[in-house]
Parts: C-alpha cells; sequence; structure tokens
C-alpha cells in the first residue's frame, strides 16, 4: 500500500547531523507521504493533517541530534514527532476536535468504495484519535509490531494488546488470527 | 474474514478519510526547513548563551547560598565577632500566590494532558457535585495516579451512546458534555452512583456512559448551552469542571 525507504545513506544523514536543511529534507521525503496519512486519520482534516506535517518536520529538524545519527529509527522517531504534533493541534484548535466529534462527511466516488468500506470509516471516525494510531500505524502505514511499539512508546506487548483491542471495537467478532 | 481482507478493508476506509497529500507538501516542506536553518543556528547560540548564564546564576547562587559560607558565632563569645554581610535567607514561608481561576469558555471541546508512555491507570474514587455562586461544579476524584488524558467536548443535545453496549441514553436538559478519560477505571476504588441527577439549575444531570478498558466516560446534561472550564488539581488528582449558570 505505502512503501517507504528505510534505508538512509548515512552520508545524508551525516550531512543533516551538521546542519544541512537540504539534506534533512532528502532525508525524510519518503516519510512525508506516511506522516501525512497518519496526521490526516488523526485529526481528520487533510489541511489540518499537511499543516502539522510541515510543523512537525520542522520541530525533528531542531531535534535531530535527538537521533543520534540512528537512521534505522527515523522513521518511528519522525511519526512519534508527527503524532505528537497531531495531539497539540488538537489541544490548541478546538474546532478539530468537535470535526472529530461529528465529522464530516468526505466525498468520495460512490462506486470507490462499497458500504462495508463506508461502515468501518464510519466506525473508525468514531474512535479517538489515540484510539486510532496504532491502527494506522499498523494497518494502514504497514509498520511492523516493534516499529509501532517504538512510535508509541510501548513495548510491542503492549503496542500488540492496544492495537488487538480497538480493532476489536470495530469488529467484535474479530479473532487474533485476523488481526495479525 | 481472513487477515488480508481485514487489512484492505481498513486501509480502504483509512484511504476515504486520509486522502492523498498534495503534490506541493514535499516542497513545502523543504521550503520550511531551509528557512528555518539559519533559526536553528540562532537557537543553538542562543541556547549555549542561556546555558552559560544559567551557570553563572547557579554557582552565584551556591557561593552566596551556601550554608557553609555563613557567619557562626563563636561559642563563648571570645574574640572579635564580625557582623556578618550575608543576605538572610530568601526562602519564603508563603504559599504561592493561587492560580487565578481559569476563564469559562463556550462550546470549545478540549483536551488535557495527553502523555507518551501508558501510566498505571488512575481509579475513579470518587464523584461529586455542587452548587457555587454563579457556577455548578462536578468534581472527580482519582486515586493510583493521574489519567493519561482527558477530553471534555460540548455537544447540542443530551444524547449519549454508551460503549460497548453500543445503545444510547438521553440525559436531563438541553445540551450536553462528554468527559472522555484515557488511562482511568471507575470500578476498581469507584462505588458510588452511575447516574446523579442533581436538581441544579445548570449541570442537571452526570451518568457514566462508558467504563471499559481503560477509558471511562461521564456524559453531563445541561440545561443550556454550556460555558465551562476545566481544572485539574491535584492532593488528590481531582478533575474539575464548571458550568457557568450566571
Amino acid at each position: 500500500m505505502i512503501s517507504v525507504v528505510m534505508e538512509q545513506p548515512p552520508q545524508i544523514m551525516a550531512r543533516a547531523t551538521q546542519g544541512d536543511a537540504q539534506a534533512f529534507a532528502l532525508l525524510i521525503e519518503p516519510l512525508l507521504n506516511p506522516a501525512y496519512r497518519l496526521a490526516a486519520v488523526m485529526l481528520a482534516d487533510r489541511t489540518t493533517a499537511e499543516d502539522a506535517v510541515q510543523e512537525a518536520s520542522i520541530k525533528a529538524w531542531r531535534k535531530l541530534g535527538q537521533l543520534r545519527g540512528d537512521v534505522g529509527s527515523l522513521r518511528s522517531w519522525f511519526l512519534s514527532i508527527v503524532a505528537n504534533e497531531c495531539r497539540m493541534v488538537r489541544r490548541q484548535r478546538w474546532w478539530s476536535v468537535a470535526k472529530l466529534a461529528e465529522p464530516r462527511p468526505v466525498h468520495v466516488v460512490a462506486d470507490q468504495f462499497d458500504e462495508t468500506s463506508t461502515d468501518l470509516k464510519s466506525a473508525l471516525l468514531r474512535l479517538s484519535p489515540e484510539e486510532r494510531l496504532p491502527l494506522v500505524l499498523h494497518f494502514y502505514l504497514d509498520l511492523p509490531l516493534d516499529e509501532v511499539a517504538r512510535t508509541l512508546g510501548l513495548s510491542p506487548a503492549a503496542a500488540k494488546s492496544r492495537i488487538y483491542r480497538t480493532a476489536r471495537k470495530l469488529r467484535s467478532d474479530l479473532t487474533l488470527e485476523e488481526v495479525f | 474474514m481472513t487477515r488480508e481482507d481485514f487489512r484492505r478493508e481498513i486501509g480502504d476506509a483509512f484511504d476515504a478519510i486520509s486522502g492523498s497529500p498534495s503534490p506541493a507538501l514535499s516542497d513545502r516542506v523543504r521550503s520550511a526547513l531551509v528557512e528555518d536553518a539559519p533559526e536553528r543556528h540562532g537557537q543553538v547560540w542562543i541556547a549555549a548563551l542561556a546555558a552559560a548564564v544559567i551557570a553563572v546564576i547557579l554557582v552565584g547562587v551556591l557561593l552566596v547560598g551556601n550554608p557553609l559560607n555563613r557567619f557562626h558565632p563563636t561559642p563563648g563569645g571570645h574574640g572579635t565577632s564580625t557582623p556578618t554581610t550575608s543576605p538572610a535567607p530568601t526562602a519564603s514561608t508563603n504559599p504561592s500566590p493561587t492560580a487565578s481561576p481559569q476563564p469559562f469558555i463556550c462550546s470549545d471541546p478540549s483536551a488535557f494532558g495527553a502523555s507518551q508512555a501508558p501510566p498505571p491507570l488512575a481509579y475513579v474514587d470518587a464523584v461529586r457535585t455542587g452548587m457555587h455562586t454563579g457556577y455548578d461544579r462536578l468534581t472527580i476524584e482519582f486515586q493510583n495516579g493521574q489519567p493519561s488524558s482527558i477530553e471534555v467536548r460540548p455537544q447540542a443535545n443530551t444524547t449519549f451512546t454508551r460503549s460497548p453496549r453500543g445503545d444510547t441514553v438521553k440525559l436531563l436538559g438541553k445540551d450536553g458534555i462528554l468527559i472522555t478519560i484515557h488511562g482511568s477505571d471507575a470500578h476498581t476504588a469507584y462505588s458510588g452512583s452511575m447516574d446523579l441527577k442533581t436538581g441544579y439549575a445548570g449541570l442537571l444531570e452526570v451518568r457514566e456512559v462508558q467504563d471499559f478498558e481503560g477509558v471511562v466516560q461521564w456524559a453531563l446534561g445541561l440545561a443550556t448551552t454550556p460555558c465551562y472550564r476545566v481544572v485539574i488539581l491535584t492532593n488528590p488528582i481531582r478533575l474539575v469542571i464548571d458550568i457557568q449558570t450566571s
């Protein structure tokens, strides 16, 4: 569904760490699409989601030293910053939360999604953004459990449990095998 | 349903919510990063200067405030006592000034205190209501720590969905507020009423609508469109919501 380049040339990371903004932009470019999708699902607003990704990118750039050149952790680190930015946006801009409470109908081509998907979409929007987050990371961005766990700041077992619990809120008859 | 079916369905649903980013997002981020670069260097310089100033102040405070440097009168009064020039201790015993009350806000949902790692569940151990001049108050008291996050969302009716049942309940009043408390439960330490009908002017009813998997929701039935304020107090940790009545 979404492919993300996991390995980035260490030289680019080195240049970014030394203060090269262009190198950092290159480094996070493959992550912008998943970051946007994460933000759009958490905020249920596409414009705000792009703003959040931009702001999160700047914050990540300013905090790049935290990563200590670890390219392998770049994706989960960056997505956790995006998730935090979305939380901040929701706190600061009450109307975003209001939209989550009563989501606007999303105009889609009628035959693009079947009824089940629409039902599932409504069910997803009824979840809180915090509940949606692990589902987005695992099912939509295809992050493995250990990376979901790092992004959420949880143990892999706790991340798995959270994903399963939330998935069962969507479909109460789901078995563990159907989820993982 | 197979695992793949579920993934495909949920992926389609997420696609419908998010859509695709605008093609300009990448350029927009790149421009923002390049524009921020001088600021970043500036911030490093400012941070270094600030750290140096703080270090100097700390050293100064330690030198002046260190009790070992203070004058101690010699027992027996022998010799000439030198008057000390050390300043008197500056620690104040006055309580810190009470923060001014939060302003009332109208119809704005609010979220408070999201944290990264999940803390232990905060147990609701008391739910109280009270009538005061100008406002009605709801207090939800916790033990075993604080919840990971709290959301307060007003709504233009008093119909709420109970979870996980999925049925709806209608509370007294015209408008409502839904309080969602993550990282909490209301069954370990709380044995009081799950449905409080107050008879007040503003806050008419308080009812629990969810206590499930670490998420507790309380619904409020209000007489009119809510103007409210939210305060989190400590010792013990309490969520306080005041509903303005005049």
